[in-house]
């Protein structure tokens, strides 16, 4: 009996604060809570995250702050703590925020265990967060609600879109390699059936270990085969070991793809341009006429961070920024108002315009992004692509 | 079966071998004379990998350069390592007891602070450089200039260490120190400065494995946890501080690993890297070696 | 034995008057209480230094996703703490020959090959990470959990001040000489094996109930191993309370170093690891033994 009770006198905490707030001085800055893993086995892939959060406060704050439906602009602080790359953590920093922190906004952690995790705790609490860096079939499986999920490279549909995409590129064969962690083995799996459809041949079909450190014997097998294409569903450490030991073997497959790795900025510095021509998963780019936006978000985090962002990562994460931005600037703080904003609101990103049905964005389409010259390229689907895709000319 | 036959998987064999056998020599140099468990190991490989591209990158000096210098620079930490806090744990009997297990959780600790200043000092994004990676072809094998040059460095900082041992005086005395280390001292050999210099030069390898590291795969503040890992499964099947057994487990494990990989699927590769090393364990705790190799 | 009481009130105050981040942090520690304390069952005891109790966490973990959503939570975690507890009887034999080092170390790898397997299977059984509905309210979670640490607390005084306990400190002193004067070494090292996996195993499930997504990745972090070893170390392994101690202690200093120092709390922690060991030898728990005494 005692829950009740305590979520009502929660609820009413919560509207004298806003009420208070709003009678405040509109110097007093809005909070909104993260946790990111600053430590651990994620924590390579958080500044990818972690910058564009830093990146749209200056530029919000550059504008005199955050903007309320009354037209008033409050500055944006951010509180976020480390979770070791730990979903338990993870569950336990955002009850903090929420309920020690009293923060007025939250905005998303890395990855998909992070991501489904949280979905209960922010039903318990009713506070709506747009999520960014999960992919998984699974969250379908969330019951919608508090939660929404930006991405659109969820495994299923990417499976057949990449079918769609080697059979439009007349590939009539693949090897596929794939590593053993989640998002991987899920893409592998719908992958396979699509494929089938599609008519093109699976020569090689292998999965490896994570901590795997030699690729040697599995890519003299590919050789062998010569396959018109080769996918690898690469997380970044093993991408790196493909794209060199491919490049020592002389794989010749003109489709050579990656599934996550090749957006990393240090991905292209290491590998200069002997990975131009490889196709990875991304449906964003900054070169997109059709999203204006992207360019400038590109160039401030070119100035800002001295390195390219990360098309994936990156992107989705200051779109779920946006998203919640222009939800505040229509209905303000209150959680449930803002609930039903981003849930039924259109908004316009740097990846176009997303609308939700469920948790899922319905309209950005799932895309392929190729290095060409060393840039990334939005080259599938036709509807946005910056530039056509082009074989991969050796190493 | 002509795959398994070619030069191409045994090139890569030697080259991952001899990356482990490196970096599984500087750890055994730390346990063999100092009984350290030492697991700030890889943390080490990690600072020599950031030497390397901070180096290049930086002040466009080659990583062949940088070996040395991460060799000093990770020898100095280990000097301050060795004088700040093991000289007076090793001093005090009541720790020195226990000695296994408290610098267990002393190298946790120094394990935890590395990998965090560099991920405060450098950010955690992941780094890379490009470096010799023109591929040479010899006789059907191609090869990348630079795992050919890992290959070469590590082989033979290996196999220098190994004829320093066996031939130098210093080699003598570090290899009674591992033996009789109570009868090493009445002797006459220093055993603190034994120590210390052995824990410099054990250091210093695995800052040389940084480097190679480096040349080709992505560069992050906790990248070093797998090597300390691979080093433990190394000196375990060679036997503890057992010098020379641990480099020839090193190549061991990566013919294995490259040719097992090839029979089964890669998918085993793991599972045969710890069934390997649990069975070994199980069956001849003393190391395979031990009786075959004397160092 | 007081300590446990005022700990098992405690946690019982808690899901009444509790902010729901209190229950949180108290789940935490009581979490760690249970682990350090159940491991202490074998390794304070006998002195066999386990690095490797991740792997009843996970395997506790893994039974307990398997099970989730056909038998009740509760049954699914006594299924959990029984699954750990066979897997210790089954692997207890050969593990336990091996002493020293060498165990230490076959710990971590087993842990390690359990996980690269269960990887395997999953990824055989088509399945991605699996996510749990319907988990029960965190205040009955938060029950379980702190009857798990007291549940350990318990055990772990039984078999201290028991004759079984006495066994088990012959081995540690001594163990051939024990098995000499006719201590059955190996069924003893064997039952505390036994009775150290099996609330890790119930814990683990627990922990998964809490975090409703299982990846065999995070179900057996080597991480977690290597917690219980530095809170049991830091807390002292001579008395009872000492896991306690190290455990609280432990769970509340980075519970206050991170929400303070969120860029330096880890590094802040490594320090404190070192300091530790290297000036409170007997862990907290000597420390407060001290302080008593001279009070």
């Amino acid at each position: 009996m005692k829950r009740p009770t305590r979520l009502a006198s929660a609820a009413l905490a919560t509207a004298i604060a806003l009420t208070a707030a709003g009678a405040a001085i509109a110097q007093d800055p809005i909070t909104i809570g993260y946790s990111i893993a600053r430590t651990g086995i994620y924590a390579a892939a958080a500044p990818s995250q972690e910058n564009p959060y830093k990146l749209w406060q200056t530029q919000v704050n550059a504008e005199g702050g955050l903007e309320l439906p009354d037209g008033v602009r409050r500055p944006v602080e951010f509180v976020s703590y480390d979770d070791q790359s730990n979903p338990a953590n993870t569950v336990r920093i955002y009850e903090k925020l929420i309920t020690q922190d009293e923060v007025d906004l939250l905005a998303a952690p890395w990855g998909t265990p992070m991501h489904l995790a949280l979905a209960p705790v922010l039903q318990r609490f009713k506070m709506p967060m747009v999520g960014n860096t999960a992919a998984s079939v699974q969250l379908r499986n969330v019951a919608p609600g508090y939660i929404w999920f930006p991405t659109s490279a969820i495994p299923d549909t990417m499976g057949a879109e990449l079918a769609k995409m080697m059979q439009a590129e007349g590939v009539q064969s693949v090897a596929l390699l794939a590593n053993e962690l989640p998002y991987s083995q899920e893409f592998r799996s719908f992958l396979i059936p699509a494929l089938e459809e599609a008519g093109i041949e699976v020569m090689v079909d292998e999965s490896y270990p994570p901590d795997i450190k030699d690729m040697t014997s599995m890519l003299v097998e590919v050789r062998d085969a010569a396959p018109d294409a080769v996918v690898a569903m690469t997380y970044p450490s093993d991408a790196f070991l493909f794209a060199g030991q491919a490049k020592e073997l002389g794989i010749e497959a003109p489709f050579v793809m990656s599934l996550i790795g090749p957006t990393i900025d240090a991905y292209r510095k290491a590998n200069g341009t002997a990975v131009n021509g490889v196709v990875s998963s991304a449906h964003w780019s900054p070169e997109a006429v059709d999203w204006p936006k992207g360019q400038a978000f590109f160039d401030a985090y070119v100035e800002a961070f001295g390195e390219e962002p990360d098309a994936l990562d990156s992107a989705l994460a200051y779109m779920s920024l946006e998203i919640l931005q222009q939800a505040v600037a229509e209905v303000g703080l209150d959680p449930e108002a803002l609930r039903e904003e981003i849930a039924s609101g259109t908004f316009d990103t740097i990846n176009g315009e997303v609308r939700f049905d469920g948790v899922q964005n319905v309209v950005t389409p799932t895309g392929f992004v190729q290095i060409q010259d060393g840039k990334i390229e939005l080259v599938w689907p036709e509807a946005v692509k910056t530039a056509d895709y082009a074989p991969k000319q050796g190493w | 079966m002509d795959t398994l036959l070619s030069g191409q998987l045994l090139f890569a064999a030697l080259v991952s071998g001899s990356l482990y056998a490196l970096v599984a020599l500087g750890l055994n140099l730390v346990y063999g004379t100092l009984r350290l468990l030492n697991i700030a190991h890889g943390d080490l490989v990690m600072i020599g990998a950031y030497t390397a591209f901070w180096a290049i990158s930086l002040l466009a000096i080659p990583p062949v350069v940088s070996l040395v210098i991460a060799a000093a620079l990770c020898a100095l930490l280990g000097w301050a390592v060795y004088a700040g806090l093991f000289r007076r744990m090793l001093a005090r009997p009541d720790l020195a007891k226990r000695v296994e297990a408290n610098s267990l959780i002393l190298f946790y600790g120094i394990s935890v602070i590395l990998q965090n200043l560099a991920a405060l000092a450098f950010t955690s994004t992941s780094r890379g450089y490009q470096y010799l990676d023109t591929v040479i072809t010899w006789q059907c094998v191609s090869m990348t200039g630079n795992r050919l040059l890992s290959l070469g460095v590590a082989a033979a900082v290996c196999f220098g260490t190994l004829l320093f041992l066996r031939f130098h005086l210093f080699g003598w005395s570090l290899r009674a120190v591992i033996q009789r280390r109570e009868a090493a001292q009445v002797v006459g050999v220093n055993l603190n400065r034994v120590q210390m210099l052995t824990i410099c030069a054990g250091f210093a390898v695995a800052g040389v494995a940084g480097v190679l590291v480096s040349m080709t795969e992505q560069i992050t503040p906790f990248m070093g946890f797998p090597f300390t890992i691979v080093a433990f499964v190394v000196i375990i099947i060679g036997g503890l501080g057992n010098i020379g057994a641990g480099v020839l487990a090193g190549f061991c494990l990566g013919l294995v690993e490259t040719y097992g990989i090839a029979l089964t699927s890669p998918g085993y590769r793991s599972i045969l890297i710890y069934g390997l090393f649990v069975g070994v364990l199980l069956l001849r705790p003393e190391g395979i070696f031990t009786k075959a190799v004397r160092s | 034995m007081i300590l446990g009481v005022a700990l098992a009130v405690f946690g019982a105050a808690v899901p009444a008057f509790g902010s729901p981040y209190l229950m949180g942090v108290v789940f935490q520690v009581a979490m760690w209480i249970a682990l350090a304390q159940s491991w202490s069952m074998l390794s304070a005891t006998t002195g066999y230094l386990s690095l490797g109790h991740a792997v009843f966490y996970g395997v506790g973990a893994y039974v307990c996703v398997l099970l989730t959503g056909t038998i009740p939570f509760e049954l699914a975690l006594l299924a959990a703490a029984a699954a750990a507890a066979l897997f210790a009887a089954l692997v207890g034999m050969p593990v336990l020959r091996v002493r020293g080092p060498y165990f230490v170390i076959l710990t971590y790898g087993l842990s390690e090959l359990v996980r690269h397997v269960v990887m395997r299977i999953e990824s055989a059984l088509g399945s991605f990470g699996r996510m749990i509905f319907d988990v029960p309210a965190t205040e009955v979670l938060l029950w379980w959990m702190v009857g798990l640490a007291v549940l350990a607390t318990l055990g772990a005084y039984a078999i201290r001040h028991s004759r079984f306990g006495a066994g088990l400190a012959a081995i540690r002193e001594d163990e051939v000489a024990a098995e000499t004067v006719g201590v059955p070494v190996t069924r003893l090292k064997l039952l505390a094996f036994i009775a150290s996996a099996a609330i890790p195993g119930a814990v683990g499930g627990l922990a998964l109930l809490r975090t409703s997504y299982f990846e065999p990745a995070q179900a057996f972090d080597p991480v977690i191993s290597f917690t219980i070893v530095t809170m049991a170390l830091v807390g002292g392994t001579e008395t009872v309370r000492g896991p306690i101690l190290g455990a609280v202690g432990f769970a509340l200093l980075s519970e206050l170093l991170w929400s303070s120092l969120p860029q330096l709390y880890m590094i802040v922690l490594g320090v404190t690891l070192i300091a530790f060991i290297l000036f409170v030898p007997r862990g907290l728990s000597g420390l407060v033994g001290r302080i008593g005494r001279a009070g």
